[in-house]
């Protein structure tokens, strides 16, 4: 989604002055890496910006609009004015706070009278919202809880898994590092004692889950945020163009890049080609929404896959 | 010229600071050389401006003049509706939004910057339970004026509507906006994603939500169930072979099978409304479901693969 302005342009830097503002006056003096690390600005553009706001003002007060100096990598505050409060949350923003509220009120574990859900009411009030006509429904398996008390706790668990590939269920020793949950459906990231690596299982092909004693294995330095758990540099990617009804695709999967919509709401998108089975499901699904542009390779996916499935058709 | 940034402060600290409505000459005069001097140019850097301003969630207040400034506009901005009020959210209620935005939006910069003005920074710690959560640039908007109780207009399946808004719902990786639709007279689900060019526009027309309206009731569960409203509740009979059968019968539930077979595979009976959907809940099996029955359904299904494969 758009929403965020480019920090480079003049709405994004005065939008990144306005929360910079207040929050130094509050404080009186600040040093010029701290905030600059907050909030994600290098500190060069940020002692432009913060000195060219300094020199404003209107006749006669030209230059005393904001009373702040900078010395020696310290921000300091004089007398606080002007920009006292941060600005009202955007409607993006305010969509942004509640969803994923809302959304994390349903994960495990959840306590509706724990600091999450009153903070929410207080976001809801403050901002004088009704917002009781958002909701968002999700199953959690007594799987996931156990999975993610595991992980919490750095526990093994005992699992028979039947996986896509295999005709039968294997017994592995997970040490699960994370749940997610995408798309309605459970997944766990864990290391797995029989490939031996980090891999993502599907917790409703789980048939068995019993939880074992502490494990010394440790999460990767970056899981990656959920849903990238299959990007990777090293898989094949895919060129695809994508009708209006399609474009959910983008937004579920992740692409390296998709282009503005055409006239007819047709998009462009390079994605990770996720696994064997995955794009041939993709093109079946999306139908008429969507065509391979390449790579040549991946052109007959959707026949080949679209033959196949018609061949048991004619067979039975 | 002077930055572009130092011109919009200055502008926001005069129409903050007066106590009158300012018209475009006044402020032009005291933003001494930094708007242009000609008429049209510096009209048209100022509906620039406030256009900027805008964007960024400043709303300015206008009003035609009257008595020695008649037929001018004036302009000003309203502190209190400006600025967030203090919502006295204290530090652990901070770190809750900044932990759900870290599990269900990660990355997210209208997230990050609701967070700074709420006074938090961004989380980037560990999770240990996460939910992707979609968005799509319709969402806000409609929340919007769900919350304003305001009908809303967009183009969906060909045909523009209006709907008045009785409910969001995020269920299995989509929104659904739940309403009455004006056009058709009915009540209608809409797939959010769906909403063509993802634009909607919020009607200055009061909506009321039907008393005892659930938002949580209002979907079926079942995907394949949506429109029950509409359309008639019929099931298929289909066929998965062993190697998806217990992916199948787990989703499904055991009360939906038909048949164990010798081979390990299993015929199931699905309910549906939503040919679509069911349609989709098929071919994600590939080679792995075939529906037997009923016909049209089986007919749709070929139809849609040969049209792939030719």
């Amino acid at each position: 989604m758009s929403g965020a302005h480019s920090p480079k342009s003049a709405e994004g830097r005065l939008s990144r002055l306005l929360v910079v503002l207040p929050w130094l006056m509050e404080r009186g003096a600040a040093s010029v890496a701290e905030t600059a690390a907050r909030f994600a600005v290098s500190e060069n553009d940020l002692v432009r910006d913060l000195e060219l706001v300094a020199m404003c003002g209107l006749p006669p007060y030209v230059d005393e609009l904001i009373d702040l100096w900078i010395d020696e990598g310290t921000i300091n505050v004089g007398v606080p004015r002007l920009f006292l409060r941060p600005l009202r949350l955007t409607e993006e923003e305010a969509f942004e706070l509640l969803a994923a509220g809302r959304a994390a009120m349903q994960l495990p574990g959840a306590d509706p009278e724990g600091a999450l859900n009153r903070g929410l009411r207080k976001l809801a009030v403050g901002l004088g919202e009704d917002d009781t006509g958002v909701l968002v429904i999700s199953p959690n398996p007594a799987e996931v809880t156990q999975l993610v008390e595991a992980a919490r706790e750095g526990r093994e668990v005992s699992v028979v898994y039947r996986s896509r590939t295999r005709e039968e269920a294997t017994e592995r020793v997970l040490t699960p590092f994370r749940t997610f949950q995408d798309f309605g459906r459970w997944y766990v990231t864990a290391h797995d004692s029989l490939s031996d690596e980090v891999r993502d299982f599907r917790v409703d092909r789980i048939e068995a889950l019993g939880v074992g004693g502490p494990s010394d294995r440790r999460p990767p330095d970056d899981l990656g945020a959920p849903g990238t758990w299959f990007v990777d540099a090293d898989i094949e990617r895919v060129e695809l163009r994508i009708g209006p009804t399609g474009r959910w695709v983008v937004e579920r999967y992740p692409v390296d890049s998709v282009t503005e919509p055409d006239a007819e709401g047709w998009v462009t998108a390079r994605m990770a080609v996720t696994g064997e089975g995955w794009l041939a499901r993709l093109l079946l699904r999306l139908g008429d929404q969507v065509e391979v542009i390449g790579p040549d390779s991946m052109r007959e996916v959707g026949r080949d896959a679209a033959l196949r499935v018609l061949e048991r058709y004619e067979a039975g | 010229m002077a930055d572009r940034v130092e011109r919009l402060t200055n502008l926001l600290a005069l129409l903050l600071e007066t106590r009158e409505p300012v018209t475009l000459d006044v402020i032009a005069s005291e933003l001494r050389g930094q708007y242009p001097d000609g008429h049209d140019a510096r009209r048209a850097a100022f509906e620039r401006d406030k256009a900027a301003l805008r964007d960024i969630g400043v709303e300015i207040s206008s009003e035609t003049l009257t008595g020695d400034r008649a037929g001018q506009m004036g302009y000003w901005v309203i502190r209190r509706e400006m600025e967030i009020p203090d919502l006295g959210l204290d530090d652990e209620e901070l770190r809750a939004l900044q932990l759900a935005l870290a599990a269900t939006r990660p990355g997210s910069e209208s997230g990050r910057d609701a967070l700074w003005k709420l006074g938090a920074g961004v989380d980037d710690g560990r999770v240990f339970v996460a939910m992707s959560v979609p968005t799509s640039e319709a969402l806000p908007a409609l929340r919007g004026a769900l919350s304003d109780r305001r009908a809303v207009g967009f183009s969906y399946g060909g045909v523009d509507r209006v709907v008045e808004p009785w409910g969001l719902l995020l269920r299995d990786g989509f929104w659904y906006l739940v309403g009455h639709d004006r056009s058709r007279g009915d009540r209608r689900t809409f797939r959010v994603d769906r909403i063509v060019g993802d634009k909607v526009l919020v009607l200055d027309e009061p909506v009321e939500v039907p008393e005892g309206f659930e938002v949580r009731t209002a979907l079926p569960e079942d995907p394949m169930m949506l429109g029950a409203d509409q359309h008639t509740v019929r099931s298929a009979r289909i066929l998965i072979d062993r190697f998806r059968a217990f992916t199948a019968v787990r989703e499904l539930g055991p009360e939906r099978v038909l048949a164990h077979h010798d081979d390990g595979s299993v015929e199931v009976a699905v309910p549906f409304a939503s040919l679509d959907a069911l349609v989709s809940w098929v071919l994600g099996f590939l080679e792995h479901a075939v529906v037997l029955e009923p016909d049209d359904v089986r007919d749709e299904v070929i139809a849609r693969l040969r049209q792939v494969a030719s």
